[in-house]
């Protein structure tokens, strides 16, 4: 993918170079190097030389041309550096993570909360007359904005005028502004949600001098280098200042050009010794010999040292005017210019935010030393001095908000990426990180979290926990959050958190004996009678239900239902352990899996985006489409470089799976999960899974909608028990989280070769609606009990047997029949 | 009253087994207009310009548009088909195969959709050199 070379790691060139430097001059100094240097070029000379004396003067004729030639040699090494570094990628530039762009669409479910929150991520401003790219006004509830300009993976979008009307939580009309003119749709640029540094965690946003306003290269001449147009390279007058200061036995400084700063700041280290001032001299002057003035500047203003949030060195004017006034370069004030150029001397001892007396006296000065230039007139000064700091107060973070999320990207670009691409090509990646889902996601565990602590005594910052968020059928990842803290960058318990995973296998179980319609359908009655399985090599193995009863004969559909766990390992035990665990994997786990009886109730260990693939294929009606945290890779230039189309890939025979996700829609109708109405209405259809393990350490719940699939973990860092099942734990985080979403119902496809029939379920046969107990199942063609119980043989009965013989003309008719006798 | 409506179900029972009797021929499959692909605007849009680009040759940006209308109607099968149809035009047969499969399992009723995807499964399945299985997809199509 990498096209050339990036430069190496800077800080390791910079101090080899002076390593490189350091030699040469010691060499000149070496007499024994120096001679063995005469021995090799004049070995003729030396030989007709030997009857005659060496002269002093002579000898010192030579060390003179030998110290001329080592300058000169020394000299051509500076020029190929500074060239070479000149011509070539100045400056490593981050890759830049977006979020998904917002598509804007009449009835989109969008509130217009929503679009607060996205356009405040945006940093869009408030603007009476949104006539700039990238600012808003409100009019009630119709919205006006402009789009800024931006290239997608898939075409570029210039800025849009757009207007927004909101109606009952939806878009209700969009059309562009001005032209009066309606809209099937338009999109947001992406929100900006983080960055992939540089080595040295340099960040910077590359400026052209254009951009620059006119006061800040003033200000910039006027405070550092007032003859920066005039000199080549070097003030002779600073330097003898210089010299005078450092012969007085005081330290090297002052004097230089804009030209010597930026010859420091690019090609050196930040000691202090004459030599290496020597060495910045000779290169300005190289710089100047080769480079106009503009190239020179507009160079320094991209390389300047500007002050450094958290780990990360701010860099150039272009990011510190984003950084200190969340604005683009060219939108900077006289004193906001000014401010910035007195920073120079010492960003952190200037810092506006840290100290703003000091830098507000920094600021005046360079205000006053731009009017001694004449570049402002006395009012201009007065009213530049008068003017507040104007810094923000919150800087627009480069520590990305969502820390998770950007660690599966990472992690996804690293299987197509070198690390130093990624760290300097500057490259744009937009991601498929929803916004709203990940906020809602991460205040359902924080909030969630704290609160089961209160309710249930327990000490409080103990529970942790992780939630993932995809879309069901394009398996893009919405949310990541990896722990109660969503903006801790370390321990990412939804990538890393490997887990014992519980009952969250027994679905993969029970689809494993559907796919054998001859042997098992979810009316075959399962036996739920004590079980002792003896194995070569471990402890014979008794499960338990969680109840610790048994049921008897139980048709398999409530054996899920309620998650019990006896008549799962037989069941698993009789359609066979590799099976099922090929079928795990299948789905797409792929953590190794023991082969033990266990691994039938989910002693395997998974971490929360694994469980989210392997769900992800049953929602997606057994179509497996492998995870998806990025859409397109542009470069710098914000061409197309990479797309991550959606692929698919049948794993799962449609019509087993219907069955399972029907058993799964029954889980939280009711079963383990019927709690779940509390959070979200029955009419959803939900479709979950409830996971707990031994001692209650892990909590898990599973499950999708007609739009989104959720997967949520909750447990100790230390895996001590938490006293949560997976109802009381996990599922009442995905229930917030799901809740907040609004999400559609799921009504999966019915397959052709799928009939619904009445089934007993005491005896497994065909029985007929109104029957006691009677409960209507899906059956695979075929499948379905032919005998039939006995059900009083009423004429509601016959009706029924009527309509089971309509089946074959389709389902349709049979619906029809159902709304009718509804 | 109950026996009442079981009479009118029997009777219209009986009718619509009529009406599903040896009448009943196959409708051709032209593939169908874009209008009746969605209700929804922005797709039609989108598939509208998922089209134009696929006929100037731009796969590509034809996939990712096609993407984008997918992330509006998730579940819509005419849109599953025209992806399966441009990933064919790229060569990527086995890609073709499993999205016309998906769209095939969203389709419900949808005969003449699912006549055009068992076209596209016999199309990748010839172009990968599975003849055998090209012959029974169009089989398929023929028996939809």
């Amino acid at each position: 993918m990498a096209k050339r070379p990036a430069p190496k790691k800077p800080a390791t060139k910079a101090k080899r170079k002076t390593a490189a430097k350091s030699k040469a001059p010691a060499e000149r100094k070496s007499p024994a190097k120096a001679k063995a240097k005469t021995a090799k070029r004049k070995p003729t000379k030396r030989k007709t030389a030997k009857k005659r004396r060496f002269t002093l003067k002579r000898l010192l004729a030579y060390l003179v041309l030998i110290g001329l030639l080592a300058a000169a040699v020394f000299t051509l090494y500076l020029d190929v550096t500074v060239r070479a570094r000149f011509e070539g990628k100045r400056f490593a530039l981050p890759a830049r993570v977006y979020a998904r762009p917002l598509e804007l669409y009449p009835g989109l479910k969008l509130s217009p909360e929503d679009i607060r929150h996205e356009l405040d991520l945006l940093r869009y401003r408030r603007a009476a007359d949104p006539g700039q790219p990238g600012s808003y006004a409100w009019n009630g509830s119709t919205l006006d904005l402009r789009t800024r300009p931006f290239v997608f993976g898939d075409g570029s979008q210039a800025a849009l005028s757009l207007r927004v009307e909101f109606r009952g939580g939806r878009v209700a009309e969009l059309s562009q502004r001005g032209r009066n003119k309606a809209l099937a749709i338009a999109r947001l640029d992406p929100p900006l949600i983080g960055g992939i540094y540089p080595g040295r965690n340099e960040d910077r946003i590359l400026v052209q001098l254009k951009d620059a306003p006119q006061w800040l290269i003033d200000a910039l001449i006027a405070t550092e280098d007032r003859r920066f147009y005039s000199h080549y390279g070097l003030d002779p007058l600073g330097i003898a200042r210089a010299l005078v200061v450092t012969v007085g036995g005081g330290r090297v400084q002052g004097g230089s050009t804009l030209t010597q700063q930026l010859a420091k700041n690019f090609f050196l280290t930040p000691e202090r010794t004459l030599q290496r001032k020597f060495t910045e001299m000779v290169m300005a002057l190289l710089l100047e010999l080769h480079y106009s003035k503009q190239e020179i500047l507009e160079t320094y203003l991209n390389e300047v040292y500007l002050g450094q949030d958290g780990n990360r060195a701010i860099h150039g004017f272009g990011l510190a005017a984003s950084f200190y006034f969340d604005k683009p370069l060219n939108e900077l004030s006289v004193p906001q210019a000014a401010l910035l150029v007195g920073m120079l001397k010492g960003p952190s001892y200037y810092s506006p935010r840290r100290h703003p007396q000091r830098a507000l006296k920094r600021r005046n000065l360079v205000l006053e030393e731009m009017a001694q230039d004449g570049k402002l007139s006395p009012r201009q000064l007065a009213r530049a001095q008068a003017a507040p700091l104007g810094v923000v107060a919150r800087p627009p973070s480069g520590a990305s908000p969502y820390p998770a999320f950007l660690q599966l990207v990472y992690r996804q670009l690293k299987r197509d990426y070198r690390d130093e691409d990624l760290r300097s090509e500057g490259l744009g990646i937009i991601t498929t990180l929803d916004p709203v889902a990940q906020r809602a996601a991460e205040r359902a565990l924080s909030g969630r979290l704290a609160r089961l602590e209160k309710d249930r005594r327990l000490k409080s910052g103990t529970l942790q926990g992780a939630l993932v968020i995809t879309s069901t059928q394009n398996a893009e990842v919405q949310a990541v959050v990896g722990g109660r803290d969503p903006r801790f960058e370390g321990f990412n318990r939804a990538l890393d958190a490997q887990r014992p995973i519980g009952s969250l296998v027994k679905p993969v179980v029970y689809l494993t004996a559907l796919e054998h319609p001859q042997r098992y359908t979810l009316a075959t009655l399962l036996d739920d009678s004590p079980l002792l399985l003896k194995q070569k090599g471990s402890e014979d193995y008794a499960p338990q239900n969680f109840d610790k009863r048994f049921h008897g004969r139980v048709p398999l559909i409530d054996c899920l239902v309620h998650s019990y766990n006896v008549p799962t390992v037989r069941l698993g035990l009789a359609v066979g352990i590799p099976q099922v665990l090929d079928n795990l994997r299948r789905l797409g786990a792929r953590s190794p899996l023991p082969g033990f009886a266990s691994s039938l109730l989910g002693a395997g260990e998974l971490a929360p985006l694994e469980v989210a693939q392997v769900y992800q294929t049953i929602a997606a009606g057994g179509f497996r489409t492998p995870l998806r945290a990025i859409r397109a890779v542009l470069t710098s230039r914000g061409e197309p470089l990479k797309r991550y189309p959606l692929k698919v890939e049948q794993t799962s025979d449609p019509a087993a799976l219907y069955l399972l996700t029907t058993a799964m829609q029954e889980v939280v109708r009711r079963g383990t999960a019927r709690s779940l109405d509390r959070y979200l209405p029955a009419s959803l259809d939900i479709a979950g899974k409830t996971g707990t393990t031994d001692g209650l350490r892990d909590s898990w719940f599973a499950g999708f909608t007609g739009d989104r699939l959720a997967v949520a973990w909750v447990g100790r860092d230390d895996n001590r028990p938490t006293g949560l099942t997976g109802a009381s734990g996990a599922m009442v985080v995905w229930g917030q989280a799901l809740a907040a979403l609004d999400p559609q119902p799921l009504v999966p496809t019915q397959p052709d070769n799928v009939a619904w029939a009445w089934v007993d379920p005491a005896s497994g046969l065909l029985s007929a609606r109104g029957c006691p107990g009677a409960m209507n199942l899906p059956f695979i063609a075929g499948s379905a009990p032919t005998r039939r119980a006995a059900c009083g043989g009423s004429l509601e009965q016959s009706m029924e047997e009527l309509g089971q013989g309509m089946e074959k003309m389709g389902t349709k008719v049979k619906r029809w029949f159902e709304r009718i006798f509804d | 009253m109950k026996a009442l409506r079981y009479a009118l179900v029997l009777s219209l029972a009986l009718f619509l087994a009529a009406c599903a009797g040896p009448s009943y021929t196959p409708p051709s499959t032209p593939p169908p207009p874009t209008a009746q692909a969605s209700g929804n605007s922005a797709v039609l849009a989108l598939l509208d310009q998922a089209k134009t680009q696929a006929a100037a040759g731009q796969d590509a940006s034809a996939g990712a548009t096609l993407e984008r209308a997918l992330r509006i109607e998730p579940r819509n099968p005419y849109l599953w088909q025209e992806l399966a149809r441009v990933r064919l035009e790229q060569g990527q047969y086995r890609q073709a195969e499993n999205l016309a499969a998906k769209s095939n399992a969203l389709a419900q009723g949808d005969r003449s959709l699912k006549a055009a995807n068992w076209r596209i499964i016999g199309q990748a399945r010839g172009k990968r050199g599975d003849l055998k299985g090209s012959r029974a997809a169009f089989e398929k199509a023929e028996q939809q």
